[in-house]
């Protein structure tokens, strides 16, 4: 029994590892390619932008220029307003664009944009790929879903305004739950696609 | 805190002020060029602290406001806002100008309080931020409340405690919370559902929702609270629509929370304005009320009278127990052969404010509607 379970258990970390060097071979392949790297640049710099106006901390205003810092920053960078969220530190107005300026916030966005980037990139270049015959053209837009849904979770029932449902316990129980369910899913995704690339 | 400090970090930009400031404790100031150098009060109390219950307690009423539910009932009402405890920030050291920010249009909304000789404008597109502001006017401390989601704007005495912004709603209302019991007042009902002070009710002042220039107009005199909040916001975007035109949020049928009863005798979003006692509660729809200047209802068998001000463009509501009469006149109201002005009819008057409808027949569905 225990020599079936360590056999098991090697077999299991046999299968991660493979997986883990499959998906790194993957990502490491698709970012070669000029495609891919485009890919990479224009999906995360377009999902970043979109989750900061998902948030609110990024739009448009009175035209204007100004940088303006709170007088504490450090402590109220690490304020959490909300699932996800902290406080602005700072404000900048370039022109008519207004961005609030919230480190950590700042932070998940451009983890979150790197993962969508990824998945988008090694999705598509698989695909047009000769010898990934397994990855249908939907993949990517598949493994970019849950990336896109996370820009909502930051906003709490206001985007309900917009879709026209009413605020219940159960769905702003669930925004708290998506951001993290989107990390999850994206890493999920960006695993399967790696698998399924033919790396040799 | 210290005005040169604050006028340095301006100077200096910045790069420099995330660096220095950081270091220097939290003194409620904002750097940069909107900002208005300036305190109210220069404490030096952290904003949005939440472990400040020390017992002290907001001054309460000889009475309780009439509630048409049973506390408990409130109670298991509350719902999460989908923020955290303080996560919408009161302002707790407002500073104000003698002159408007310049983004203030002049059919903006503000919320116009005038106490011992002292007027003050809050800004609807400031407070949508906010909330709450714990302020002092005409040497008394208030707390000066704003519920985007049910339009109501109310002034409450808060003695030594400042009030914050709890994070829950009960019928879409702005439930606050006193630092110094922890007990949850929701805006409307003015009356604890949880906590040590639950039952009472706090005491209010008139707070007067109208344009700025009307109130700059009635009050030249008046300062208006500025964007220098200690807040990194972006005052020109209301999260939930516009006033100035109305859009959004403020003209759809559609509410965001379920309300704790429907009523379908006007658009949810209509503004009433109400008044409720410790017996019961009426609203007159704003709208007929300026147009034709009096309105009459009751509340049980007591008849009320409310008066348009056309100046401000909003109303008040007196108790009117003996019936007397009260015509329009072309300079106020005649009553007894006597002309007044709209605010000082020699009846009881009754604390009123405007609200949208669907929060007012949620909370008080026995109310009279009167159009």
């Amino acid at each position: 029994m225990s020599t079936d379970s360590a056999a098991d258990g090697a077999g299991v970390a046999a299968r991660i590892e493979r997986l883990l060097r499959h998906t790194a071979v993957a990502v490491r392949g698709a970012l070669t390619r000029r495609d891919g790297q485009l890919l990479l640049g224009v999906s995360g710099l377009a999902y970043f932008l979109l989750y900061l106006a998902g948030l609110r901390h990024l739009g448009f205003g009175p035209a204007g220029y100004e940088v303006s810092v709170v007088s504490n920053p450090l402590t109220r960078a690490f304020r959490q307003v909300g699932p996800f969220q902290w406080e602005p530190i700072a404000l900048v107005v370039v022109g008519p664009v207004e961005l609030l300026v919230s480190p950590l916030n700042v932070l998940l966005g451009a983890v979150l944009a790197s993962l969508v980037g990824l998945n988008l990139a090694v999705s598509a270049v698989a695909w047009r790929g000769p010898s990934a015959c397994r990855l249908g053209p939907g993949a990517g837009a598949v493994s970019g879903l849950p990336g896109l849904l996370s820009g909502f979770a930051c906003c709490g029932p206001t985007i309900l305004l917009v879709v026209g449902v009413q605020a219940s316990a159960g769905l702003l129980s669930l925004f708290q739950w998506l951001l993290p369910l989107t990390v999850v899913a994206l890493l999920g995704t960006l695993l399967w696609v790696g698998s399924r690339v033919e790396t040799t | 805190m210290d005005l040169s400090r604050r006028r340095l970090l301006t100077t200096v930009g910045a790069g420099v002020t995330l660096g220095g400031a950081g270091c220097a404790g939290d003194d409620g100031s904002t750097t940069g060029s909107r900002s208005v150098a300036g305190s109210g009060g220069g404490t030096g109390t952290p904003s949005t602290a939440t472990d400040r219950s020390d017992g002290s307690k907001p001054p309460t009423a000889d009475g309780r406001l009439h509630l048409d539910y049973e506390i408990g009932t409130l109670e298991e009402k509350i719902v999460s806002g989908g923020v955290r405890k303080d996560g919408i920030p009161s302002i707790d050291d407002p500073t104000f100008a003698e002159t408007p920010p310049e983004i203030l249009a002049p059919d903006d909304p503000v919320f116009g309080v005038v106490r011992d000789g002292e007027a003050k404008a809050y800004p609807q597109y400031i407070l949508v931020h906010h909330e709450i502001v714990n302020d002092t006017v005409g040497g008394n401390s208030v707390a000066v409340t704003y519920c985007p989601l049910t339009g109501t704007a109310q002034g409450f005495e808060r003695g030594p405690v400042e009030f914050g912004v709890s994070g829950r709603l009960v019928n879409s209302n702005l439930t606050m919370y006193d630092r110094g019991t922890d007990s949850w007042w929701p805006q409307m009902l003015a009356t604890a559902i949880t906590g040590p002070l639950t039952g009472e009710s706090l005491r209010e002042f008139r707070i007067t929702w109208t344009t700025w220039d009307r109130w700059s107009s009635t009050y030249p005199e008046t300062t208006v609270l500025t964007e220098d909040t200690s807040f990194s916001r972006r005052y020109g975007t209301d999260p939930y629509g516009q006033y100035n035109a109305k859009r959004g949020y403020y003209s759809s049928t559609r509410t965001l929370f379920e309300p704790l009863q429907g009523d379908s005798r006007a658009h949810p979003k209509t503004v009433v304005i109400g008044t409720r006692t410790e017996t019961g509660a009426v609203a007159f729809d704003k709208g007929t009320l300026l147009s034709q200047r009096v309105l009459t209802g009751n509340i049980g068998d007591t008849p009320y009278v409310a008066v348009a001000d056309t100046d401000l463009e909003t109303g008040y509501v007196y108790a009117n127990p003996e019936s007397a009469t009260v015509e329009a006149a072309d300079d106020g109201y005649t009553l007894e052969g006597t002309t007044h002005d709209a605010d000082s009819l020699p009846l009881d008057r009754s604390l009123a404010f405007d609200a949208m409808w669907f929060a007012w027949a949620g909370f008080y569905p026995e109310s009279a509607y009167v159009d």
